[in-house]
């Protein structure tokens, strides 16, 4: 907005804060002093909000001193502005009434500002059928009319001082431009004035610097005014709030009288209904009643009858004894009461419930159903649930009834949320909510279905897989139900006593396993989390890994049945061999023939290395084979697997090195106490060691194609013990 | 001493060098065969020393055994010398192919006329190590031998009588037994006269028996189709159950199909420098 020149605005200046005031005018758009500084922004920013505006401020009353202030603000503007005049001429009209007077930078005009005043109604009328043609000055003007431009109203109104001093028709003012300011009366004047007229004795000043210190004020003024602007609006739209709410509190009550009103309206249908049929049911019996009366009635003159007809034959009969005989015949009693009345019973119409019925529309009615909001994040743990609802209307609730199932469970809550413990961990839990008050309750909400969080998972602490690059770890969930996801966490030992920190978190795990790269020589705990949508289970017991060598263990499905491993899960014995293919229970997966077993599978790449502790007095046969080695087949006897065999012949000590049968002829001359065993996927090779003295025996020569198990087999009673988890030593570098 | 290089081939980045030169216990002029690795023209390398057989010079083995490109790779200097004194014009000298030229047997000799010349046992365990120390970029802590057939036998016997010499041993198809062989017999007699219990000092299952040095690792080839096994010439078994009873570690290895020849020795010989690379490097 530019306060300081554009001649829109000096367009608008001249205007007057209406409001109130005369509308003789006619001019049924009145903006308050508020609006029309506004308007003096860009035009078209507005309009309508300040219309609005300008009502509303009319109804709190606000427009009354701003409409002041704005009339000495924009007196004084006006009388200002020097080029007003020219532009002001078309208008004419009401901006004009008083614009004309403002507007008048020609000398003052007190003395003929009655008689301008009177001749201002013509005028304004004038400017008001042309203003009404320009687009957004109307409003202005609109505004600023002085809608009475009655002498009296204006007078008041203009009781700013300097300013009705000068009103002065727009005409006569034109060819007179003031140059100095009067500070005592405010208002421009000519210097021509202050040397002879009136303002001789008042103060001036400078024309430029008055406008400048004018203008100042004006814009702290403006800036109020748009503080003002905002706050209206803000009760503009709170208004608009209420209007809503007052609406739906009224379709509200409307639908409830409705339902009541027709409730009584039924009961009283139905009353009617019912005392109509007991009146005809007792119309019924009376007609029955009377109908036979009458039927006995017309049997009795029959009887009648024919004991007359019968008397006459009798007089005719000259027999006197048979005319003796017939003298009781008439002894009857004839009932000639009415056996009915004709009148109806007093009926009295029992409104009693219909009373009760019109009294309780005028109770409070029960309350609406609440609305009960899904399950938050970190609302469940593995055995509690925090439930929260909300009521959306402005119904009297004095608790609330919450029901959840399986089980079902109904609780009296009086607040809006409710954590209920003791359930199961992983578990879905539906859950609903009534409001009640004094008149009854509300219909349940619909049902949400929260879920507790997982039980923590377990580590199979005897499956880890580990070696210097990596670990395999796998777990079983506690929960029957499957889960999300799991989370893995694990948090690499320092020397330092922090170890409580996670250094690296897996999430979003599918399956029970996880293959995790870890660092050579380092120590780690791991620990996994359960994830499903109630979030994360409490850490399952953590367990220690640690990288230095390649860890593994034996797959006791594989284990022939004669093959039995002892308590610490590495070492393997067999204690007698009679029949290797006898009637024991065999797995799927066990070897049949061979007595023997797989390690379980060693899925990283790079080197590995194991050591095995023999004894000199037993046969066996180590190595390595593929997942699909035959169960039925002996180790190194096919080509998915390859084996150092030991055999004791009655001379020697023999050694194979065997894969699909065939062996190279070597001869040991030390026999091994512990077999070094060094698995090399990258240089595709198997080497066999005599650890204890760094002495190569052996390699093959394989580009494995597969990851392959350790394997074991012993062929005569005997112990081996299976070393892991050692670091590889540096002479199984060559050959 | 002076070397004299007779010829030099660079080979794997390396060079394959012939000197010559006087030697003082052989009093003749011998040459040897020495590789040096690339390795060598930067620093200190350890020595591998290879003997070999009967009728072989320092030629055979440089030229027959393919070694360049294993011994280039794990930087070790590869010397090769003759099998006997040469020129010495010693009657019978040449008489014989398994007795006299080309078949020094690697001991020194007691019996003339062959006692002042045939001195190969000396030679290549003081003589030559310390000319190849003195004129090459070695390292003189780490040595090892292995050779081939009559050079197996020299190699074995000079690592089990000197123990802590040589970092490693191994052959391919040694003259394991010579007391108990015709060309250890006919050898041994003549260098060392007829008293048996004086031949079994030069050989390797004797030495073996009564061993009690640093601990070896032995590895032998044999070719399992060699003519000169199935002669009983070689007699592994009694070297092997020698060892077997004394716990002499050893990795003998029979290989399928194999004969005497150097084709044989080729086929096997980055096995064995990698045994010694094992040592050597360590």
């Amino acid at each position: 907005m530019d306060l300081y020149g554009s001649k829109e605005r000096f367009d608008i200046f001249p205007e007057e804060p209406s409001g109130r005031g005369d509308r003789s005018l006619g001019d049924t758009r009145r903006e308050s002093a508020p609006s029309s500084e506004k308007v003096q922004r860009p035009q078209e920013v507005g309009y309508d909000l300040e219309k609005e505006v300008a009502e509303l401020a009319k109804m709190y009353g606000l427009d009354e001193d701003r409409e002041k202030e704005l009339e000495l603000l924009g007196g004084r503007l006006e009388k200002v502005e020097s080029r007003w005049p020219p532009a002001r001429t078309e208008k004419a009209g009401l901006q004009g009434s008083l614009y004309n007077r403002s507007k008048s930078s020609s000398s003052v005009k007190d003395p003929s500002q009655s008689t301008k005043q009177q001749g201002l109604p013509d005028e304004a009328s004038q400017g008001e059928n042309q203003s009404k043609a320009r687009a957004d000055d109307e409003a202005e003007s609109s505004t600023w009319s002085r809608g009475g431009l009655s002498s009296g109203g204006m007078s008041d109104e203009w009781n700013s001082q300097a300013v009705s001093e000068e009103e002065v028709e727009e005409e006569e003012e034109e060819e007179e431009a003031a140059d100095v300011f009067c500070s005592t009366c405010k208002i421009p004047i000519r210097a021509f004035d202050k040397l002879f007229g009136e303002h001789k004795d008042h103060e001036v000043a400078q024309l430029p610097s008055a406008v400048e210190s004018e203008k100042e004020e004006i814009h702290k003024n403006m800036c109020k005014l748009e503080e003002q602007i905002a706050q209206m609006e803000n009760v503009a739209s709170h208004l608009e709030e209420i209007f809503i709410t007052v609406e739906e509190n009224f379709g509200r009550q409307e639908q409830n009288f409705e339902v009541h009103y027709n409730d009584a309206v039924q009961v009283l249908a139905q009353k009617y209904e019912e005392q109509l049929e007991a009146l005809g049911e007792e119309k019924r019996q009376k007609l029955e009643a009377l109908y036979e009366q009458l039927v006995s009635c017309g049997k009795h003159l029959d009887t009648c009858k024919e004991l007359t007809d019968e008397t006459q034959e009798l007089f005719l009969e000259n027999d006197k004894v048979e005319f003796m005989k017939v003298k009781k015949f008439l002894k009857q009693e004839v009932n000639l009461e009415l056996s009915t009345l004709p009148d109806f019973e007093e009926r009295t119409i029992d409104v009693s419930e219909v009373e009760q019925l019109m009294n309780s529309i005028n109770a409070i009615p029960a309350p609406c159903a609440p609305v009960i909001n899904p399950q938050a994040p970190n609302a469940a743990t593995g055995t509690s649930l925090r439930v929260c609802w909300g009521l959306f209307s402005d119904d009297t609730v004095e608790c609330y009834q919450l029901c959840y199932q399986p089980v079902k469970h109904t609780l009296k809550v009086k607040e809006t949320y409710c954590t209920i413990t003791d359930l199961l961990p992983n578990t879905q839990y539906e859950f609903w909510v009534s409001a009640l008050n004094a008149s009854g309750i509300s219909p349940p909400s619909e049902r949400a279905v929260y879920v507790t969080a997982p039980s923590p998972p377990i580590i199979k602490n005897k499956k880890i897989q580990s070696c210097e690059n990596a670990a395999l770890v796998c777990w079983e969930s506690r929960d029957i139900n499957p889960v999300d996801s799991y989370t893995v966490e694990l948090s690499k030992l320092t020397d330092e006593e922090n170890d409580d920190i996670i250094t690296e978190s897996i999430v979003g795990i599918p399956n029970c396993e996880v293959l995790i790269h870890l660092q050579p020589t380092q120590k780690y705990y791991i620990c996994v989390r359960a994830q499903n949508l109630g979030g994360s289970s409490e850490r399952s017991e953590p367990v220690l890994i640690h990288t230095t060598g390649t860890c593994f263990y034996l797959n006791e499905d594989t284990a022939h049945p004669l093959l039995a491993i002892l308590d610490d899960g590495f070492t393997i014995s067999c204690d007698e061999l009679e029949n290797p293919e006898c009637d024991l229970p065999v797995y799927d997966n066990s070897f049949t023939r061979c007595i023997a077993i797989l390690g379980s599978l060693i899925p990283f790449p790079g080197r590995h290395y194991w050591e095995v502790e023999v004894e000199e007095d037993t046969e066996y046969r180590v190595g390595v084979a593929f997942e699909n080695t035959p169960r039925h087949g002996h180790l190194g006897a096919n080509n998915s697997s390859w084996c150092m065999r030991h055999i004791i012949t009655p001379s020697r000590h023999k050694y194979e090195f065997l894969h699909s049968g065939m062996t190279p002829d070597i001869r040991i001359t030390v026999p091994p106490r512990r077999i070094g065993i060094l698995l090399d996927y990258e240089n595709c090779r198997l080497s066999f060691f005599n650890a204890d003295i760094a002495q190569h025996l052996h390699t093959f020569n394989s580009h494995f194609q597969h990851y392959v198990h350790p394997c074991f087999a012993l062929e005569t009673p005997g112990i081996l013990r299976i070393h892991t988890g050692i670091t590889t030593p540096p002479w199984t570098a060559l050959p | 001493m002076a070397l004299k290089q007779v010829s030099s081939n660079k080979c794997f980045e390396g060079f394959q060098k012939v000197f010559e030169h006087d030697s003082a216990e052989l009093k003749c002029k011998m040459k040897f065969g020495i590789y040096l690795p690339p390795k060598a023209e930067t620093g200190k390398c350890p020595v591998l020393y290879w003997l070999s057989g009967l009728t072989c010079t320092e030629q055979n083995f440089i030229t027959k055994a393919a070694f360049q490109q294993a011994a280039a790779e794990h930087g070790l200097i590869v010397v090769a010398p003759d099998t006997s004194p040469r020129g010495c014009n010693i009657e019978g000298e040449d008489e014989s192919w398994d007795f006299g030229t080309g078949a020094g047997f690697y001991v020194d000799a007691t019996e003339d006329p062959w006692k002042t010349n045939y001195r190969m046992y000396s030679y290549i365990k003081d003589e030559l190590p310390k000319l190849i120390n003195a004129n090459f970029p070695t390292d003189p802590e780490r040595m090892s031998i292995f050779g081939h057939s009559m050079g197996g036998h020299g190699a074995l016997i000079l690592a089990l009588k000197n123990p802590g010499k040589y970092k490693s041993v191994s052959a391919f198809a040694p003259i394991c037994n010579p007391i108990q062989c015709q060309w250890g017999k006919k050898a041994l007699g003549g260098y060392l006269g007829p008293d048996a219990s004086k031949w079994e000092a030069y050989d390797a299952t004797q030495l073996v028996k009564s061993y009690s040095g640093a601990r070896l690792d032995i590895l032998i080839d044999q070719g399992k189709d060699d003519q000169f096994l199935s002669a009983g010439q070689l007699l592994p078994d009694n070297f092997i159950a020698a060892c077997t009873e004394r716990k002499v570690p050893v990795v003998f290895r029979l290989q399928q199909g194999y004969d005497h020849s150097y084709y044989f020795i080729a086929s096997f010989i980055n096995d064995h420098i990698k045994h010694h690379a094992k040592y050597l490097n360590a």
